[in-house]
């Protein structure tokens, strides 16, 4: 599949010299992938905050122990899309089945951190430090893995961006990273065209300023102004076909294919979507999980959708703090658990395979008798990544203290 | 209360001056009270920084107030908010009436849908009072769309009813907005009457066009209760949640008792709640004003039993739904069995596969009890004292949340027998249960290290020292929790009055936002445009979901979307381009140079780096700041530019 369409763009980027009908965006994008090579891969991280219940979102329906333990919140066998005769997609994962049936989508289950912590805050800290039990990590594994990179030729602004109002975890560190909550208003006086007076006095303030946290962050974000400035990402308009769902999560996916397609020279990018924390009423293929579900896959297909041919260098990976209780709580809801799940999807993935070793949901599997148990650790799945798709080889240094051998990969990336 | 730091000073003082100078201390003869502790923090320093720690951001005036009352008198007033006056914020408060309601008449004046439903059902009749009755009328006939929508979409498929609502809609709208024309030309007390007499059908459309400066138009001249009558027309809960934030920022940028306001802000973000979790809509009005301002500075195992209690907390942590695996409503045990049935049931219950509604614990209350309210994270709790803390709390919930009704404890959905905490064997005793957990996290080690450790956090730095978290630590566990002694004792501290920690803090977006309105010395007639910038700025006030609150260090808050975010706020503020805020002229000097000067004085107490100064001096040429041309020499320059570039200047971003 993905050879095909590398196929696709080499010779559509030979084709479309002299040839008016094949649409800008296609040109450009051509273009872009022959002239930058490496540094047009890109790696999306996605945040499920509040720990998703992965049992209900890739519903192991062959699992009798499964049904039993959770009788009023399970997903039917026949309401499931299914994968491979043992897992089956949640039905509001509709948007995603056509990425599946393309092998665009590749699943890990039974995936998460070591450490045992049921705290949404230290979980989430951990998976995003990439250092699970060590609290004194001060940037983020995003961050890190752009450190062996080649530096880019020219300015990098956009190298490392999060849609939202501030900078996660993830990607604060030494390399450049900025938060972007809204590219209409990214600027001094609004996006225009020109840069104000008062947006030269105030970088003429940040620029030179002693006080070292505002200075770093001053600057980048002037960068930042200018490259947007110039580049004008509000010509490149969401694809007809790309049907993006209102809210912060749609927002922010709409706004990174558009930074995207801008050719802003983005690497890594990083956005999140709350509402998962379902402890009351989690609902089942209606209800609470269904519509955050649902606003989750249709976000993600639309930006799928809209980057085009540009998705074949996106990596897009999605994580969650940790999973759910096995069994339902007294309140048709779930508390919190240990394994979860995660998606990988983009052009280079091997998808429409469900990867990692499955442990079982018997009392004598769970984790702590009570949790679905962690048998692929999360930073397997993200060193991957990092490693074959962007290129960065040192793993220690993204990942420290975690052994991430390559021969030890889950190979969803070939 | 500043014994404890005279005393210091006066050790200090002794070994170095000899017994004159500290007598002449002891008699309160003030002038650099704290030189030795304190070498390069002047009292001109000390004030300035009193201010920006203890409040929201200082006013115009308010440095020389502080010098002329004294440092440490003005911090004693402000430890005895009670002896403050504050008439003036309650009069500007007087306006929102949903601030002065308990829950039930809350929930009775601003209908949830729970209530139209019953009304609907025939449970409950309409109000009688006119202004009530029209705007429940309003949401029953929200209610009754709702309701025939579904059934037409049963019938006639989504999208053909979809396009015949939006027809009818837009016809509706039409229709609407002449009739909002035709009542604009009425005087007020007539408008209100015609509201009152139009069909329902007629007045939800009315209501539903009538959108922002066209509803402050026609809301002109209307009293409080007629304004908020309106407004509930179309959505009655925002009602209560739009005082509810007009409200704090109201008493973060006017009242007089600033450090209670700003221990109130901190404790509701410790004890986080948030405002979009279903019955939380009407609970936190009752929540800050209740439970957490009037304890703000008493003692945390009051505050923590309170919250512990408070309809707000038992149901956005959910504990009000848990239910013990082994009590009489998991068993099915009725009400009046005798102890022969019961243990006939309870065995039955044990073999048979399905239970009700509500037959287990839920743990989200015990584990943010431990994790997030007392012990800390690294508490030396585990998740079977989780469970175990989650047992112990089953029982305590809630009469009719929805209806407004309080805390209740529920014997038969408590969890009999012993239960483990901590190592602590819990004896059955129903509700106590509850109470001796409290006791018990309130006076353990871990909480006082850790509460002590936020609040150095928030008043000292983003890293605390530690010898000052353990001092305070200390008089924690000895003052029982005393919150007041706690603060006491970070005040008196050499590390509070450290140079090093002179605008040290980065402002939150709350901080900076407010700090701003309080430093320009704007009049606020409408607080909902700046709540909105907050909520751009990533610190929506009530609306942080998950439970560990707002982050209070500067790496949450320091990226490229919140910076420039705080320097366009700086500059509409100024220029009178926020909504509802109306700034002065800044100065009357007609010298830019001047000018400059005063302002940096005024905004910023003369802390300004000298690349600031030179940028904004350089700017002052510009024809846009000195107004100047050829041929109009005197006119003044605009203070509004220059007051703007300095309140988004770095400076300004730290306290």
């Amino acid at each position: 599949m993905s050879i095909t369409r590398r196929v696709f763009l080499k010779n559509s980027s030979l084709a479309v010299v002299g040839t008016a009908a094949i649409p800008a965006f296609l040109t450009r994008a051509a273009y872009a992938a022959e002239s930058l090579g490496a540094k047009n891969k890109r790696l999306v991280v996605i945040f499920q905050r509040g720990a998703a219940d992965g049992l209900n979102i890739v519903v192991p329906h062959h699992e009798r122990a499964y049904y039993a333990m959770r009788p009023s919140i399970n997903i039917p066998r026949n309401a499931v899309f299914d994968l491979d005769g043992f897992f089956g997609l949640h039905p509001s994962l509709s948007p995603f089945q056509p990425l599946w049936k393309q092998r665009h989508l590749a699943i890990v289950h039974a995936v998460g951190s070591p450490d045992p912590t049921r705290s949404h805050f230290d979980a989430q800290d951990f998976m995003e430090s990439g250092t699970p039990g060590i609290k004194a990590t001060e940037d983020g594994w995003l961050n890190r893995s752009l450190h062996s990179l080649p530096q880019p030729a020219s300015a990098d602004a956009f190298r490392a961006i999060a849609l939202g109002p501030s900078l996660p975890r993830i990607l604060s560190g030494s390399e450049p990273a900025v938060a972007i909550n809204n590219i209409n208003d990214f600027g001094v006086g609004g996006n225009n065209p020109k840069a104000s007076p008062n947006a030269n006095s105030f970088e003429a303030m940040y620029e030179h300023s002693v006080d070292s946290v505002l200075h770093g962050t001053g600057q980048e974000t002037f960068d930042a102004v200018k490259m947007l400035r110039s580049a004008d990402p509000s010509k490149y308009k969401p694809a007809a076909a790309a049907d993006y769902p209102g809210g912060h999560f749609g927002d922010s996916l709409k706004q990174l294919a558009q930074l995207i397609k801008a050719n802003l020279g983005v690497q890594v990018a990083f956005t999140d979507i709350g509402g998962w924390d379902h402890h009351v009423n989690e609902g089942s293929t209606q209800g609470q999980i269904a519509n955050v579900l649902h606003e989750f896959s249709q976000s993600i297909a639309a930006f799928w959708t809209d980057l085009g041919d540009l998705a074949e260098d996106t990596v897009v990976v999605t994580m969650s703090e940790f999973g759910r209780t096995a069994r339902e709580n007294g309140n048709r809801g779930t508390d919190h658990g240990h394994a979860n799940v995660m998606f990988v999807m983009g052009g280079p993935v091997k998808g429409g395979k469900v990867y990692g070793r499955w442990p079982g949901l018997d009392q004598s599997q769970l984790y702590e008798g009570r949790d679905l148990a962690v048998t692929t650790d999360f930073r397997q799945v993200l060193g991957e990544a990092v490693y074959n798709h962007l290129g960065n080889k040192d793993l220690n240094q993204v990942f420290p203290g975690f052994d991430n051998q390559p021969g030890k990969f889950l190979k969803y990336l070939g | 209360m500043n014994l404890g730091r005279l005393k210091i000073g006066l050790i200090l003082l002794l070994s170095l001056s000899g017994f004159a100078i500290s007598v002449q201390l002891a008699l309160g003869k003030k002038k650099d009270k704290h030189p030795t502790a304190n070498p390069q923090m002047d009292e001109q320093k000390q004030a300035v920084h009193a201010l920006n720690r203890l409040t929201f951001g200082p006013r115009p005036g308010d440095v020389d107030h502080v010098l002329a009352i004294g440092v440490d008198k003005w911090i004693d007033q402000q430890l005895h908010p009670e002896k403050i006056n504050d008439d003036a914020l309650d009069a500007r408060l007087s306006p929102f009436r949903t601030l002065r309601m308990d829950t039930r008449e809350i929930v009775q004046n601003f209908p949830s849908e729970q209530m139209i439903k019953a009304v609907a059902d025939g449970k409950q009749s309409l109000p009688s009072d006119p202004l009530k009755r029209a705007v429940y009328q309003a949401q029953l006939e929200r209610y009754q769309d709702k309701e025939d929508r579904k059934q037409q979409t049963a019938v006639a498929g989504a999208d053909k009813v979809a396009d015949d609502e939006r027809t009818r809609r837009q016809q509706e709208r039409a229709a609407a907005d002449e009739k909002i024309e035709e009542l604009l030309d009425l005087p007020t007390d007539q408008r209100m009457k015609a509201v009152l007499e139009m069909s329902p059908e007629d007045r939800r459309a009315l209501t539903g066009a009538l959108q922002g400066d066209k509803r402050d138009e026609f809301m002109e001249g209307m009293n409080p209760r007629q304004r908020e009558t309106v407004e509930a027309l179309d959505h009655p809960q925002q009602v209560v949640n739009n005082e509810l934030v007009e409200g704090k920022l109201l008493r973060a940028i006017c009242s007089n008792r600033q450090l209670q306001e700003v221990m109130t802000d901190f404790w509701f973000n410790h004890f986080n709640v948030f405002i979009g979790k279903g019955a939380d809509r009407y609970l936190l009005t009752s929540y800050e004003r209740d439970v957490i301002r009037p304890r703000a500075l008493g003692k945390f195992e009051d505050l923590l039993v309170a919250t512990a209690q408070s309809p707000a907390m038992l149901f956005y942590l959910d504990n009000w739904l848990s239910v013990g695996p082994n009590s009489d409503v998991a068993n099915g045990i009725p009400k009046q069995a005798n102890n022969q049935s019961r243990r006939r049931i309870r065995n039955k219950a044990q073999t048979s596969q399905s239970k009700g509604k509500r037959n287990g614990l839920n743990e989200n209350y015990g584990r943010e009890l431990m994790e997030l309210h007392t012990l800390g994270v690294n508490g030396g709790y585990t998740q079977q004292d989780v469970t175990e803390v989650a047992r112990v709390f089953t029982g305590w919930t809630l009469k009719q949340p929805k209806q407004g009704g309080g805390f209740t404890f529920e014997e038969r959905t408590h969890e009999p027998g012993d239960k483990i905490v901590l190592g602590h064997r819990i004896k059955p005793k129903g509700e106590k249960e509850g109470f001796e957990v409290l006791h018990i996290l309130a006076r353990n080690p871990a909480t006082a290290k850790f509460i002590c450790t936020k609040l150095a956090m928030r008043f000292v730095s983003d890293q605390p020292p530690q010898p000052l978290v353990d001092r305070m630590a200390q008089t924690f566990l000895k003052k029982d929790g005393n919150i007041r002694e706690v603060l006491k004792t970070m005040l008196d501290s050499p590390e509070f009055w450290a140079p090093n920690a002179y605008r040290a803090k980065v402002k939150t977006p709350l901080e900076f936002v407010v700090s701003a309105v309080r430093a320009s010395g704007a009049e606020v007639t409408d607080a909902m445009p700046i709540a909105r910038q907050l909520q751009n700025m990533g610190m929506q006030l009530y609306g942080m979901q998950p439970p560990t609150g707002y982050s209070m260090k500067a790496d949450a808050w320091v990226n490229s979307s919140a910076l420039l975010g705080r320097m366009n706020f700086a500059l509409a503020l100024t220029s009178g381009k926020v909504k509802g805020v109306q700034v002065n002229q800044f100065t009357e000097q007609k010298d830019p140079q001047q000018a400059l000067a005063v302002l940096e004085n005024s905004l910023l107490a003369g802390d300004v780096s000298k690349q600031t100064h030179d940028v904004i001096s350089a700017r002052l040429q510009d024809s846009k700041i000195s107004h100047r041309k050829l041929d109009d020499p005197a006119r003044p320059p605009n203070t509004s530019l220059i007051a703007g570039l300095l309140l988004g200047s770095p400076e300004f971003q730290r306290r």
